[in-house]
């Protein structure tokens, strides 16, 4: 560590960073356009300049006769910075007057005003008028340089963050500059659209409303976004995200930085993966009794509530529910399972599991089917699509498309000793041996084969926590409505053992319910479902969470298991 | 026995009355609400009718097919009771009120009065009009309302209160022409102009006027149903034809008052110049007609006019008013009336000595309220009441 | 407390009525007055205007029903910002937005536009803060003021309604286009001739 000196602040900074990173440090703020730190420095956009000059060792300080650019400019030990001189200031302004040049100014209809470096920048920074009176330079709009990026050449600030990240971190390389100064314009190269996995990735990385996303295109202004910061349930990398939602409605998701999880980034899978959330299909309601029909149909659902009808469904169903399954138990429990779902969080498990085996210890608790995809994704990929080497891995999109897989095994495993694995159950069902079964869901999509939900629908008793509507829910006995990943709250634990806490942003649909509330009522436990305490009974009793036990959450969170 | 040549003209004066007086109480409101346009620089209904003239029967229309509104928590016989009551008594007034010129001691033939040639003619009215605040006092406790009651009671004592100046204010009149007769009281003031009663008897017109404004609940003594205070007073529980009952009694009564303010202090249908006896001409007949209700209509208008100058009065005022002024004055004037008539001095002699009076209660009003040390005593008091918290508290 | 007391006398001063005079305590005479004072007033000049026979002159700066302006293409100007969504107190604004066609000739200056305009003009109070937060004065009150309906639901203006008040209301001449700020987005118009040239530097854009 060594003393660097911003303004009139001294910090101790690591060597290694950059000046900006000590500025930020010194809670000194110097504005940036081209820098990132996941990415290289190319020092091209001049929003950093600041006078620096060093400390000799006799004391005086020798300043260089240049504004140099902070993020290009390493904090040694020594360094004089000064942010706030009117030579910064001026070349500041003269900096962004530039790049207003032939900017449209069209913030009224870019998506990114609001969240805008260029608007931040320009009233922190910049002069409050042009000088130009010559006609703006118009580049052309690229409506489409990509399946889910459009991009607005006149707004852009050519700060390459965009190109750095196709080279450096997807490795794919499809965008890249075009011609030479005022001309200068992002492209694709003909019949070589930016359709990476991690593509989405660019519309964050742009400072300004020039690349925009597809998908997000004109729904909201950001201001009306609220976050909560979540975990992407995509797969089990666990990236770090924020939902940001409207109204009860989710617009999009961004990832948020997280050294211990994934970086700064996350796949187009997971960005893009949330729309079941809205889906038609999700269950609305709890519901007793089979449905009956073979194909399920809009149409058959149960009659809407009217707007009077205040009635609560739940605590007479929850009731039927523990009943039915006192009742399967005091029969045979060895041939009733209770599949656990590895998109549950740890707090639903643990709760489900511990309500279960207080009714009966014979009841089997079964680990749901785990969808595996294909092979981990890694990335940067080489020129010609391959994968890197393992310690060149920057980003990685997992195979196990689940988030929990790990987090519901140990609560399993701590409650009967062994993880009965799906395939069991599945041979059992088709043997018919079984003759009840709790099934949790949440997937996203269907992971149960034709057979297997034949199979569990001929059992006496089948009870389905899901939240879309599937045959399987049609043939149930009890249908209990939960939540999806960004209506409730609970912790996940990710391929490395990071636990991290995903926060509701949204309410459920109708009369669905978050799962922790349900099981809270299921167990007959008294008061409401409260994550942080549920988590500290966990890391109490299972020797295997002991972390979690001391440990506060927080928001990046905490290394569980190993 | 009663003959029918003695009976049609009775029935054609109650006709007339039954048929004129709910008209006019609509046109009232027609009249009351065109004036106090006027007054206030608007312009009033002009909407129905040619000038609006038919507003007042678009009002009546309406208020008959208005929903019948019945609270649950009312006395309900009782409530249907009180504004019949109220309309009744003061149609009964009317019967010994000459609506026209008459002769007195005539009985044959078709006489502008109910029950002519009747010898307790005042007394009757008297008695008759102070059963009118039965019907606003029931209706005010049938209603079981505490802003009803309140009107009611205050109507109550306001009644009360009145009929003492009204009975005083009359002595002089009756005494001079020597009847309650009101036909008589009419005769004996024509026909010249300072034949009037109002000449010798000023205080007593004053007072008569006051008293009879305040028994007919308006402006300024519209207590038992200010909105202000009261919601709706007496009537706050009645709607549709049930008010309206209530709404024509007192529009009935301020038409009683005014033909007895001009029949027993303005001489009646007498006015210079017309010195014939009343029918020995039909046109004689009715010019006399039209003067009395010429005469009528200026009252009207004056009590009209009255709601838009002056302001409530406060209850203690209210009381005041009748207790501390009225009363001691009619007292005053009956001395007076009595010391005129015992040493049978000439009738100007009053008129003199109402003045007197009216000036000596006013340098008397003067000298009480000359305060010597006022702002030193309030100023005392007001301490004394601001600083009692903190006497308290310490 | 006596402190208090002798504070209280040196600062308050306790006005008093006026003494009343001889002529006031008679009260007759003030009562006529009085009347006088009304009798006068009857034929005073009244000031009832006959509404609506005679209609009021708005003033131009009137804030009533709003409109939705067209561009000189005939195109609804709006651009799609959601800035009067945002600003309006009244939560009466409620805008869809989305991207124009490309393909199509008449859009292709343009990226965005309002799918659907909604005011419930029922809510709206008519503060004018849209107007003023307008980039490309699209939406304006115009100096309707008898707006009248007999339904919520009919009170609710789409942006074919909004966009038949400005047909209306520039069409009769009452409402000419009032507001015009210059070339702040897309779709405002050009500003050609500036009172002063070096005002132009005012804007940003120019």
């Amino acid at each position: 560590m060594g003393s660097v000196r911003i303004n009139d602040v001294e910090v101790d900074v690591d060597p290694k960073s950059n000046i900006i990173q000590a500025a930020q440090q010194a809670g000194v703020e110097i504005p940036y356009y081209c820098w990132h730190h996941d990415l290289s420095v190319v020092a091209s956009c001049r929003m950093c300049l600041v006078e620096v000059g060093e400390k000799k060792p006799d004391g005086t300080v020798s300043m260089f006769p240049k504004l140099v650019p902070a993020c290009q400019t390493p904090a040694k030990p020594g360094t004089v910075v000064i942010t706030d001189s009117d030579k910064v200031k001026k070349s500041r302004e003269q900096t962004l007057e530039y790049l207003l040049l032939n900017h449209p100014l069209d913030c009224s209809i870019c998506d990114q005003a609001g969240e805008c470096y260029l608007q931040d920048y320009t009233y922190k920074f910049g002069r409050a008028h042009s000088r130009l009176n010559e006609p703006k330079v118009q580049r052309l709009d690229k409506y489409h340089i990509g399946d889910q990026i459009a991009l607005f050449t006149d707004r852009c600030v050519m700060c390459t963050r965009c190109v750095r990240f196709t080279r450096e971190i997807s490795g794919t390389s499809e965008l890249h500059v075009v011609n030479r100064g005022s001309v200068e314009e992002i492209d694709v190269f003909p019949g070589h659209e930016c359709n990476n996995k991690l593509a989405g990735n660019v519309v964050d990385l742009c400072p300004v409303g020039a690349l925009c996303s597809k998908d997000f295109l004109y729904k909201k202004r950001v201001w009306w976004l609220k976050s909560a910061n979540s975990v992407c349930t995509g797969c089990s990398t666990g990236c770090s995200i924020e939902v940001d939602q409207n109204e009860d409605k989710i617009f999009r998701l961004r990832p948020r930085e997280n050294p211990q999880a994934q970086g700064s980034f996350m796949c187009d899978e997971g960005r893009f993966g949330w729309k079941y959330v809205n889906s038609e299909d999700r269950l609305l309601a709890p519901r007793k009794g089979k449905l009956g029909t073979a194909t399920p149909s809009p149409a058959t659902e149960e009659k809407p509530k009217s707007d009077l009808d205040f009635s609560d469904p739940w605590p007479n169903i929850l009731n039927d529910v523990n009943q039915a399954i006192a009742e399967a138990a005091r029969h045979d429990a060895h041939k009733f399972v209770a599949i656990f779902s590895p998109f549950m969080t740890c707090e639903e498990a643990y709760l489900l599991a511990s309500h279960l085996k207080s009714i009966n210890s014979h009841i089997r608790l079964v680990l749901g089917p785990v969808p595996v995809v294909g092979a981990d994704d890694c990335y940067p990929k080489g020129p010609k699509g391959e994968s890197p080497a393992p310690d060149k891995v920057k980003f990685t999109i997992r195979a196990e498309k689940c988030p929990n897989r790990l987090g519901v095994s140990a609560i399993l495993k701590h409650f009967q000793g062994e993880v009965i694995e799906w395939s069991t159950v599945q041979s059992e069902l088709a043997a018919k041996h079984l003759q009840s079964a709790l099934f949790v869901g949440g997937y996203p999509q269907p992971v149960l084969s034709n057979a297997d939900v034949q199979n569990l629908s001929e059992l006496r008793l089948l009870i389905v926590q899901d939240i879309l509507r599937s045959k399987l829910t049609d043939n149930a006995n009890f249908v209990l409505a939960s939540a999806s990943f960004a209506e409730r709250e609970g912790t996940v634990v990710n391929h490395a053992g990071l636990a991290q806490r995903c926060h509701a942003a949204v309410r459920p649909p109708a009369e669905a319910r978050a799962d922790g509330r349900i099981l809270m009522e299921l167990a007959g436990r008294r008061g409401l479902f409260h994550a942080d305490s549920l988590l500290q009974e966990i890391g109490a009793v299972i020797p295997a969470f002991a972390a979690l036990k001391e440990a506060t959450m927080g928001e990046l969170g905490v290394k569980a298991l190993s | 026995m009663i003959s029918w040549d003695y009976l049609w003209p009775l029935f054609v004066a109650m006709g007339i009355v039954l048929a004129v007086v709910p008209i006019a109480g609509l046109y009232m409101t027609f009249v009351e609400r065109k004036l106090a346009a006027l007054i206030q620089n608007r312009v009033g209904p002009n909407r129905v009718g040619p000038a609006g003239l038919l507003q007042a029967v678009a009002d009546g229309i309406k208020i008959f097919l208005k929903e019948q509104v019945v609270p649950n928590h009312v006395f309900k016989s009782i409530y249907f009771l009180a504004p019949t009551i109220g309309l009744i008594c003061a149609m009964l007034s009317i019967a010994v009120v000459p609506f026209g010129p008459t002769e007195v001691g005539e009985k044959e033939g078709f006489r502008a009065i109910i029950a002519p040639g009747i010898d307790i003619g005042l007394l009757y009215l008297l008695a008759v009009s102070g059963l009118s605040a039965y019907g606003i006092i029931l209706g005010g406790w049938a209603s079981n309302n505490k802003y009803s009651l309140y009107g009611a009671i205050r109507s109550c004592a306001q009644f009360i209160s009145y009929e003492i100046p009204l009975g005083l204010s009359l002595l002089g009149v009756i005494a001079a022409a020597g009847t309650l007769n009101i036909e008589s009281i009419v005769a004996s003031q024509g026909p010249g102009l300072m034949h009037w009663n109002v000449w010798w008897q000023p205080l007593a017109a004053l007072m008569f006027f006051t008293a009879a404004l305040a028994e007919t609940n308006r402006l300024p003594f519209d207590l038992p149903e200010c909105e202000q205070e009261l919601v709706g007073g007496f009537h706050t529980e009645y709607s549709g034809i049930k008010f309206v009952l209530f709404f024509l009694a007192e529009y009935t009564h301020v038409v009683t008052v005014s033909f007895l303010t001009v029949l027993l202090f303005f001489g009646g249908w007498h006015f210079p110049g017309l010195t014939d006896s009343v029918d020995s001409t039909w046109g004689g007949y009715a010019v006399r007609w039209c003067v009395l209700l010429a005469k009528v209509a200026l009252v009207i208008g004056l009590i009209i006019q009255l709601r838009w100058t002056l302001p409530r009065f406060r209850f203690d005022q209210l009381m005041g008013v009748a207790w501390k002024g009225l009363i001691p004055l009619g007292m005053l004037n009956l001395v007076g009336l009595a010391v005129v008539l015992t040493l049978d001095l000439s009738k100007w002699w009053l008129a003199v000595y109402s003045l007197i009076i009216v000036l000596l209660v006013g340098i008397a009003n003067v000298a009480s309220t000359r305060r010597t040390s006022t702002s030193n005593s309030r100023s005392n008091i007001a301490t004394d009441l601001r600083s009692a918290p903190y006497e308290g508290a310490s | 407390m006596s402190e208090e007391n002798s504070k209280a006398k040196k600062h308050v001063t306790w006005a008093e009525p006026p003494q009343m005079t001889l002529m006031e305590t008679l009260y007759i005479p003030a009562i006529a007055a009085g009347i006088g004072t009304t009798v006068k007033r009857m034929f005073g000049k009244n000031e009832t205007r006959q509404y609506p026979e005679v209609e009021p002159e708005i003033p131009p700066n009137y804030r009533g029903v709003h409109r939705l302006n067209r561009d000189d293409q005939g195109r609804v100007k709006c651009v799609a910002c959601f800035l009067c969504q945002t600003v309006c107190p009244a939560k009466c604004i409620t805008i869809e937005a989305t991207a124009t066609d490309k393909t199509d000739p008449n859009w292709a200056d343009r990226d965005k536009y309002p799918a659907t305009f909604e005011i419930d003009e029922l809510r709206c109070i008519y503060c004018g803060m849209c107007e003023q937060a307008c980039p490309v004065d699209a939406i304006e009150l115009t100096s309707i003021y008898d707006l009248t309906g007999l339904s919520r639901e009919e009170m609710i203006f789409d942006k074919e309604k909004l966009l038949e008040v400005f047909d209306e209301t520039t069409q009769s001449g009452k409402d000419p286009v009032r507001t015009k700020r210059g070339t702040l987005g897309p779709a405002s118009e050009i500003l050609v001739d500036l009172p002063d040239e070096s005002s132009s530097s005012d804007h940003p854009s120019s």
